[in-house]
């Protein structure tokens, strides 16, 4: 292992031991799985008696009204994102950060290094439980059993939405050392994941339907393949296209935090 | 050893720090003082890299400090006591630090043994009181086992214990042959700790020197005769250009002088002395009269 990579490693170590130490990451992680469990039974419970009252043909898989109930749970994780940076901001702790670790950019990489995975395993733990109550609750005689649960849906249901929670922390965590406060970091993760996208579907025109596409709400939906989103049925492009959007987001906001954090005095 | 050559940092139009150029050396407390504003934060953050100059260069061992492979082995420094998530215990905080620059993790049990901080160490950090926090502080600072210590204020909120504990500890870090560097407002504290003083205000360089030359140069360092012929012992002393006061009958107090100059004025002139000492001023004078004209946020003087 060179220089490099080992400074890097400590510095992730030491993010790791930093994450797991304070209360609010759990309380995160659990408001995400409840968000998601609660959103997934509504979106799905919507579905299938549609499906029953209309009597029509088709079923549904158990995870995929998960899919779309993780882009409300993902405030969960955006909250758990932002509070591995503005409290350091708030508290001074940055300094300490930078004191150990003075080289900024690896600051940034190591943080995102442990929130990538974090919430990656977070997103195919959770999405399994929430897949797991929906097929629990919904397959009952009661709604028609149309919901089933096949192996070859789910699985890559579950790991798109652990990548598309892993992008939307770490676009989160370049807001964060972009806006270097959790008002800022609250107000910009909320606009760009949920606020600008429903206020450009809501305009009513192409140009504003054509935006809102590009932007990670509706990417990430696309990246999941949901069948229930927000503008009605699924998103017009296929999922390698949404994941390219999502990248290009994350990329973006990590820059931004990026270039911040290497300018301003700490 | 730090060395600051021609540091500037400017906010704005607002210069903080000027022109900025000093060694502190190791094996010595060195102490850094000066009032409310005059850039002693601002200099500790420059050190530390975390505030880029606006010119000139903060170097530590030749090296600027984002240069140093895992500082915290080679700098320790306390700048901020409450500069922690309160919700995180003491000892997950030093195991950050300590994973972040490969520091064997029984350093944490050790350090926090030496700054008589074990069992508070594992609740939440924001429920320690300040003088807790510094403690806590000053053990990061320690964690590396480092060449060189920065303390800002390291003595706010600690009771007398844990103020002598402190200067004891700075003493023998110095003793060890490290560099320490320390700022302080109690300067009752820095005459008994420090070796080396260094004073800026306004963000420019006021004095560097060694504390006893520090305190020589004050007005009220002076020297106390005491004699039955104190007139003739007047016209001595002003013959040899030296400034006196006569407060009593048989009483002078001379400025300027050592106490060997003006004994051996009086020896050739054959007056019989009484008393001849040496009075010295305290740090706190000599520190006021230093920095008098660079008093930034000062409490106005009314005029009688």
């Amino acid at each position: 292992m060179n220089t490099w990579t080992r400074e890097l490693a400590r510095a992730t170590a030491a993010e790791w031991v930093k994450l797991r130490s304070v209360r609010s990451t759990w309380w995160c992680l659990a408001c995400m799985t409840v968000f998601l469990v609660l959103g997934a039974l509504a979106i799905g419970g919507g579905t299938v008696t549609e499906l029953v009252r209309d009597g029509q043909p088709g079923t549904l898989s158990a995870s995929d009204p998960v899919t779309s109930a993780a882009v409300f749970a993902q405030f969960g994780l955006v909250a758990l994102a932002m509070l591995t940076i503005t409290p350091e901001y708030a508290s001074g702790g940055i300094r300490t950060t930078l004191q150990a670790t003075p080289v900024r950019g690896r600051v940034l990489a190591a943080k995102a290094l442990v929130l990538a995975p974090v919430t990656f395993a977070a997103g195919v733990v959770a999405g399994g439980v929430a897949t797991a109550a929906v097929h629990l609750v919904l397959s009952a005689e009661v709604f028609g059993g149309r919901v089933t649960a096949p192996f070859a849906e789910v699985v890559p249901d579950l790991l798109s939405m652990g990548v598309f929670f892993a992008l939307v922390s770490v676009t989160t965590l370049g807001l964060g050392f972009a806006t270097r406060s959790s008002a800022g970091t609250l107000t910009t993760a909320f606009m760009l994941l949920m606020g600008v996208p429903l206020l450009l579907v809501m305009t009513g025109t192409s140009i504003g339907f054509e935006a809102s596409l590009r932007m990670p709400l509706f990417a990430g939906l696309a990246f999941m393949g949901s069948s229930d989103t927000p503008m009605g049925g699924a998103v017009p492009y296929p999922a390698s296209q949404g994941l390219v959007w999502l990248l290009v987001w994350t990329v973006a906001a990590t820059a931004l935090g990026h270039a911040v954090l290497r300018r301003r005095d700490a | 050893m730090i060395s600051l050559n021609g540091l500037r940092k400017r906010y704005g139009d607002r210069t903080v720090i000027d022109e900025l150029s000093l060694d502190v050396r190791p094996g010595a407390v060195t102490g850094f003082l000066g009032p409310n504003g005059a850039g002693k934060s601002t200099t500790m953050r420059l050190i530390l890299g975390l505030d880029r100059p606006t010119a000139g260069t903060a170097l530590i061992g030749g090296l600027p400090y984002h240069r140093i492979r895992n500082p915290l082995r080679t700098v320790g420094a306390l700048l901020d006591a409450r500069a922690l998530h309160p919700g995180r215990s003491g000892r997950a905080h030093l195991t950050a630090l300590a994973r972040s620059n490969g520091i064997p993790l029984r350093r944490v049990t050790e350090v926090l043994e030496t700054v008589g901080l074990g069992k508070a160490a594992r609740g939440r950090a924001g429920a320690l009181s300040l003088g807790m926090s510094q403690r806590l502080g000053i053990a990061a600072a320690l964690l590396g086992d480092p060449e060189v210590l920065m303390f800002d204020e390291p003595v706010n909120g600690l009771d007398p214990d844990g103020v002598r504990w402190v200067r004891d500890l700075m003493r023998s870090l110095a003793d060890e042959g490290r560099t320490v560097f320390v700022s302080s407002h109690l300067m009752s504290e820095m005459q008994l700790t420090a070796d080396h003083l260094v004073v800026i205000g306004r963000g420019r360089l006021i004095a560097d020197a060694p504390l006893a030359e520090i305190i020589a140069r004050g007005s009220l360092t002076a020297v106390v005769v005491r004699t039955p012929h104190a007139d003739d012992l007047a016209v001595r002393l002003g013959a040899a250009g030296l400034r006196w006061e006569r407060p009593g009958e048989n009483e002078l107090v001379v400025t300027g002088a050592t106490v060997e100059h003006v004994g051996d004025l009086a020896h050739e002139a054959g007056i019989r002395l009484h008393e001849l000492r040496p009075r010295e001023a305290s740090l706190e004078q000599a520190y006021q009269e230093l920095t008098a004209d660079s008093v930034e946020y000062g409490a106005r003087r009314e005029r009688v």
